[in-house]
């Protein structure tokens, strides 16, 4: 089964000092390392780290109109910071990657099974 | 002849639905094949069930299964492994003393994975291990019928959805998993457990509850932590005929008739008691908190051999205990021996600081220990706030007399 694993983080705290922070650095670093565990492992199939949510532009939309706002979708204390798709037997196989994927302090990883190709025999 | 059926539906309806499951992994069709089981045996058996009725409704259950997917997959289009067709069901009656597989301890850990909301994993738990009816558990906690029917759909469609793995967990993962089974069934005997009147629905599913801990203390027969669990449930049963005076007033614990006592529980729940601490020895482990609240059960159950209650042995439990999960109602159970050990001043003293106001243990503790050091205004106070937190029917008949006492202390004449 194909999941995505969704990395929230409180960037203020982790990255006092944005990606030119110290533990940003280490982070990525951190990030390297695990995604060459997880193609070792033959799970790995696709991942984005992403840039600062303050460089973040969000389409609104409504029936009527779309229109563009400065920001992420909603303001939390917690932003999406990158995600990882990966390709593993189950839910436990997703839970212990998700649990040692690398966070700079306190943070969320929501794992989701993505959408399958329908019945693709 | 209805009610004999619907009995040995219910005896068989957790393995049977539980080994369905785990054979197609898939929980709803497993319900489905079971029912449609049923339904059969009431067109056939006619006068009497067969001699191994479960084995019948196995079969019978999963060849419905292996129909149901064929015509799905030949709707589809396309024929992934399917497993190969069952011999018929009085072939495989006659063959094994034991031919449904038990899948128990495998759904135990599918409906107790702890990606499943807390709630869930009880409902689904009782409805799929224990083959209880949606009505049945509804009735059992106070739930609207369609409220956990919703519950259970949602609960099932995760774990088909999530990927929720249909095996016993390996050993890395086995703390974090045992332990949501372990709080589950802790969760439905709380239940079970609530009302001290305990009858009807709460009464029945206390022996299910039995039940289930007896079943994983024999499949998991090398976890301390298992065997524990398996004792305090049964500690706690025992004390079910003395926990209500005649007038239906709930009687504390330490007042009860130990003669009323169910001295075959007490027996049974010594046993696992004994086994817990023996693997706790084995492996040089510290004794968990499940291991440690079962002793303090079995110090409290002493007191029907002996007269007297062990009070300084099982403050010294709440000791380790307290250093091992740090929670309310410990701190207030402590306060409690510890009045006990070194008089109600201390005690007070120890409720006093963490006060938890708007949880009742936590008033009546305080009000008892205020009564015995003669402060019954005070004392007035918390059986009031006590009794206005909504106790169930016996508990309030006990606070109201507790509350009665102080007054007529303080004003004797207005009584």
């Amino acid at each position: 089964m194909q999941y995505a694993l969704l990395i929230y983080e409180p960037e203020a705290e982790a990255y006092p000092a944005g990606e030119a922070d110290e533990a940003w650095h280490a982070i990525l670093t951190a990030h390297t390392a695990f995604g060459g565990e997880l193609a070792q492992a033959g799970a790995m199939r696709s991942g984005a780290g992403l840039k600062s949510a303050r460089t973040a532009t969000t389409v609104k939309v409504t029936p009527e109109s779309r229109t563009v706002h400065d920001g992420p979708f909603a303001e939390t204390r917690e932003q999406l910071g990158g995600l990882y798709v990966i390709d593993v037997p189950d839910l436990d196989a997703a839970i212990a990657w998700a649990k040692k994927l690398p966070i700079a302090g306190t943070g969320s990883i929501e794992i989701r099974p993505t959408l399958g190709m329908p019945e693709d025999a | 002849m209805r009610a004999l059926l619907d009995r040995t539906f219910r005896e068989a309806g957790g393995r049977v639905i539980a080994a369905l499951a785990a054979s197609f992994r898939d929980l709803d069709l497993a319900e489905e094949a079971f029912a449609e089981a049923c339904a059969r045996a009431i067109e056939r058996w006619g006068s009497a069930p067969p001699v191994d009725p479960a084995a019948w409704l196995y079969a019978v259950g999963r060849r419905w299964a292996l129909d149901r997917l064929r015509r799905r997959i030949t709707a589809a289009g396309y024929r992934p492994d399917v497993p190969a067709p069952p011999p018929t069901p009085e072939d495989q009656a006659m063959a094994l003393d034991d031919p449904i597989p038990d899948e128990r301890l495998r759904l135990i850990f599918v409906c107790c994975h702890p990606a499943m909301n807390a709630e869930a994993r009880v409902a689904l738990t009782l409805r799929t291990v224990c083959g209880l009816t949606t009505p049945q558990i509804a009735a059992a906690f106070l739930t609207p019928e369609p409220t956990l029917a919703q519950r259970l759909v949602r609960a099932k469609r995760k774990i088909a959805e999530a990927g929720v793995p249909f095996e016993v967990p390996g050993p890395d993962h086995w703390p974090e998993r045992m332990d949501a089974v372990l709080s589950t069934l802790e969760i439905a005997y709380a239940q079970a457990h609530a009302d001290a009147a305990g009858l009807g629905p709460n009464a029945d599913l206390a022996v299910e509850v039995l039940g289930l801990t007896a079943l994983l203390a024999r499949l998991v027969s090398e976890d301390a932590e298992v065997q524990a669990l398996a004792a305090t449930v049964r500690f706690t049963e025992a004390r079910r005929p003395a926990r209500l005076a005649v007038d239906g007033t709930m009687i504390p614990l330490t007042l009860q008739d130990t003669t009323l006592w169910d001295t075959g529980l007490i027996a049974e729940a010594d046993l696992y008691l004994a086994r817990s601490a023996a693997l706790s020895q084995a492996s040089r482990t510290r004794p968990g908190p499940r291991a440690l609240q079962a002793a303090i059960h079995g110090a409290h159950a002493g007191r029907r051999k002996t007269g007297v209650t062990p009070w300084a042995a099982i403050l010294g439990i709440y000791n380790a205990l307290l250093g091992l999960r740090d929670d309310p109602v410990i701190r207030t159970n402590r306060a409690v021996a510890l009045a006990e050990v070194e008089g109600p001043e201390s005690g007070l003293a120890a409720l006093d600081l963490t006060p938890i106001p708007g949880w009742l243990p936590w008033h009546a503790a305080r009000g008892d220990m205020l009564v015995r050091i003669g402060h019954d205004a005070e004392a007035l106070h918390e059986f009031e706030a006590a009794l206005a937190l909504g106790p169930s029917a016996a508990e309030q008949r006990y606070l109201a007399a507790c509350r009665d006492t102080s007054r007529s202390r303080l004003s004797p004449f207005s009584a």
